[in-house]
């Protein structure tokens, strides 16, 4: 059973670019603590927005470049529990991150490691969870973090 | 974000970075970095106790830097202080095992003298 929003979302519809993905930080900050999430909470969704972005940016293709970014962003709380979700959808190429799973070991030594592709790796070390679906051609991520709130 | 370097003698450089490293942030860096680590002759020693956001980008500028060092028969440390969140980063991409991490700036800096 979900929790109970505490506010209705806050929404924020940005260009698929670098800078407009800093601007959407400083707008999840924002919205957070303006809902008293705690800071560390904040640090980790903010971690997930900007490489969240960056893919979309980098890989979603011609049309994820063209099409604007909605964001929406949430706060559920119950007894003793609490959820932040942040919400990214672009119309970028068909991608589910939330199967990703880091196969490869970590690289053996310095020559090995290759700079790139640790993106969806911090993704999932910074969430709790994530979802995904595509409709009406465009990718839905949910990037949930939870923390345990004192009465 | 911010980049700044000192040279502490002809075997030793200090690099300290600090600010938010996001992608954007990372990627102005990039040059400068790149110079500071492929001009560096010996140990370069990394300061990432004033950065409060180290994304995936950042960790490819820092990767790359390393090889530079490397290549040219250096080594390249971190220096974290107790910065949980540049610690967490590192150890969820495990880069913290393939470029030497410290807590304290001297264990850092004696590291490269061994």
């Amino acid at each position: 059973m979900s929790l109970p929003a505490a506010q209705p979302p806050a929404a924020l519809t940005i260009r698929a670019d670098m800078w407009d993905a800093r601007r959407a930080s400083g707008w999840l900050e924002s919205a957070a603590l303006a809902q008293n999430v705690p800071l560390d909470q904040v640090v980790r969704l903010d971690h997930c927005l900007d490489e969240a972005l960056a893919n979309v940016i980098r890989h979603g293709g011609p049309t994820a470049l063209s099409s604007p970014v909605h964001l929406q962003f949430g706060v559920r709380r119950g007894p003793g529990a609490c959820t932040a979700e942040l919400l990214v959808s672009d119309a970028g190429l068909a991608f589910d991150p939330s199967t990703f799973i880091a196969v490869a070991p970590h690289p053996a030594s310095l020559v090995d490691a290759m700079p790139g592709g640790l993106g969806l790796l911090l993704i999932r070390n910074f969430s709790d969870e994530l979802s995904y679906r595509h409709s009406q051609g465009r990718n839905h991520l949910t990037i949930t973090v939870s923390w345990v709130e004192e009465a | 974000m911010a980049i700044r370097f000192e040279d502490v003698n002809e075997g030793l450089r200090r690099i300290v970075l600090s600010g938010r490293l996001d992608t954007v942030g990372s990627e102005q860096i990039a040059p400068k970095f790149a110079e500071l680590t492929e001009s560096a002759n010996g140990g370069v020693v990394v300061y990432l106790s004033e950065v409060r956001f180290l994304s995936s980008m950042a960790i490819s500028v820092l990767v790359t830097g390393a090889k530079a060092v490397q290549a040219k028969g250096g080594r390249m440390v971190l220096h974290v202080a107790e910065n949980e969140v540049i610690i967490r980063t590192l150890e969820a991409t495990g880069i913290n095992e393939l470029i030497p991490t410290f807590q304290d700036s001297l264990d850092a800096e004696k590291a490269l003298l061994k």
